[in-house]
């Protein structure tokens, strides 16, 4: 088990108490928090999972990235424990269907996809309230940084997003 | 000044510690003798952890300027890039330690930082030591993230954070290994 996964874990328990309690504001932002990642993690997977069933994606790479959004999902409902309200996403985005006809076509889409899930971490990041938790939580926005690059790496573009 | 080679180590060492090693070791004495930023803003207003991570920045850019002189084409394209990146990150922590009252610490000499670096001989080297600078600084910003007191500060650590890691990715693609091998970026120190 990775050392970010053994700390994700190990912060999940007091989270989950955490966040179970009623105590009003600060426990239901950080609840709302984790749960809007929660759908993003759970659309990520959902499309890497449909884009290998439908060869849109090399099967090597979409294994990979499939398994670290599993990782990702696992540790969030970990993070919530008995507090989540809402059943996560199951399916890629309505609207997206265009996306799975291909190799290029589904990087253009999940390039687009990773980039919002990294901008809703850098959002909870900067103000999530459970201090346990934050470098865990980085550590899963790294990850999905790293995701960029290499759909970036598929469609031939520049790795680092400029131009 | 003749540069300073990879430090005598224990032969049982790989190179590729040596190299770690040796990054993490100039990037300490870097950022080591640097004066606080200031006296200026009050204790865990943030400056001096901001400070901190400017200095870092700085040895990181002076770093990345000794890998692009070892690498070609697209290597040093992106050596290029990725060291104005850190120089950007470096003006942005300066702002936020301005915006508190503070000095932010400017950068050294390039000579100054490159006799600490290690020797590096080739591409293979210089992309080792890349890979190594750039999990320093992710594990940086991930550590800075808890002691960051306000919302904009902690912003910035998360973008920067997120910046260092694509970084990092493309240095494993230009050592021809995946872009992201691991679900969990922690960085090292």
């Amino acid at each position: 088990m990775s050392a970010s996964r053994r700390e994700l874990l190990a912060g999940a328990a007091s989270a989950a108490l955490a966040l179970a309690r009623s105590a009003p504001a600060g426990a239901a932002s950080d609840v709302e928090q984790i749960e809007r990642l929660l759908t993003l993690e759970g659309r990520l997977e959902a499309a890497y999972r449909m884009a290998l069933e439908r060869d849109a994606i090399d099967r090597s790479l979409g294994q990979t990235l499939l398994a670290h959004e599993r990782e990702h999902v696992r540790g969030l409902e970990q993070v919530l424990g008995g507090a989540a309200r809402r059943p996560r996403a199951t399916v890629p985005e309505p609207g997206g269907g265009v996306a799975f006809t291909g190799p290029r076509a589904f990087a253009r889409y999940a390039l687009e996809l990773e980039a919002r899930t990294v901008a809703a971490y850098e959002d909870v990041l900067a103000s999530y309230r459970n201090e346990r938790l934050l470098q865990p939580l980085a550590s899963i926005m790294a990850a999905e940084a790293q995701h960029e690059v290499a759909l970036r790496e598929v469609l031939g573009t520049d790795l680092l997003g400029v131009g | 000044m003749a540069k300073a080679s990879v430090p005598r180590v224990d032969p049982r060492l790989t190179r590729r510690s040596a190299l770690g090693g040796a990054a993490a070791l100039a990037l300490a004495s870097c950022r080591g003798g640097d004066p606080a930023p200031s006296q200026g803003p009050r204790a865990g207003s943030g400056a001096a952890l901001l400070g901190s991570i400017i200095a870092l920045e700085h040895a990181a850019a002076a770093a990345w300027a000794e890998i692009a002189g070892r690498l070609g084409g697209d290597g040093r394209r992106y050596a290029e890039a990725i060291r104005q990146r850190e120089i950007g990150h470096a003006e942005r922590l300066g702002g936020l330690v301005r915006e508190i009252g503070g000095t932010p610490p400017e950068g050294r000499p390039a000579a100054e930082y490159a006799r600490l670096f290690p020797q590096l001989r080739d591409e293979s080297d210089a992309l080792r030591f890349a890979g190594d600078l750039e999990e320093r600084l992710v594990r940086a910003y991930l550590d800075a993230l808890h002691s960051l007191p306000d919302v904009d500060q902690r912003r910035a650590a998360a973008e920067i954070a997120a910046d260092e890691s694509e970084d990092l990715a493309v240095v494993h693609v230009l050592a021809g290994e995946p872009a992201a091998p691991r679900p969990f970026v922690t960085g090292t120190l």
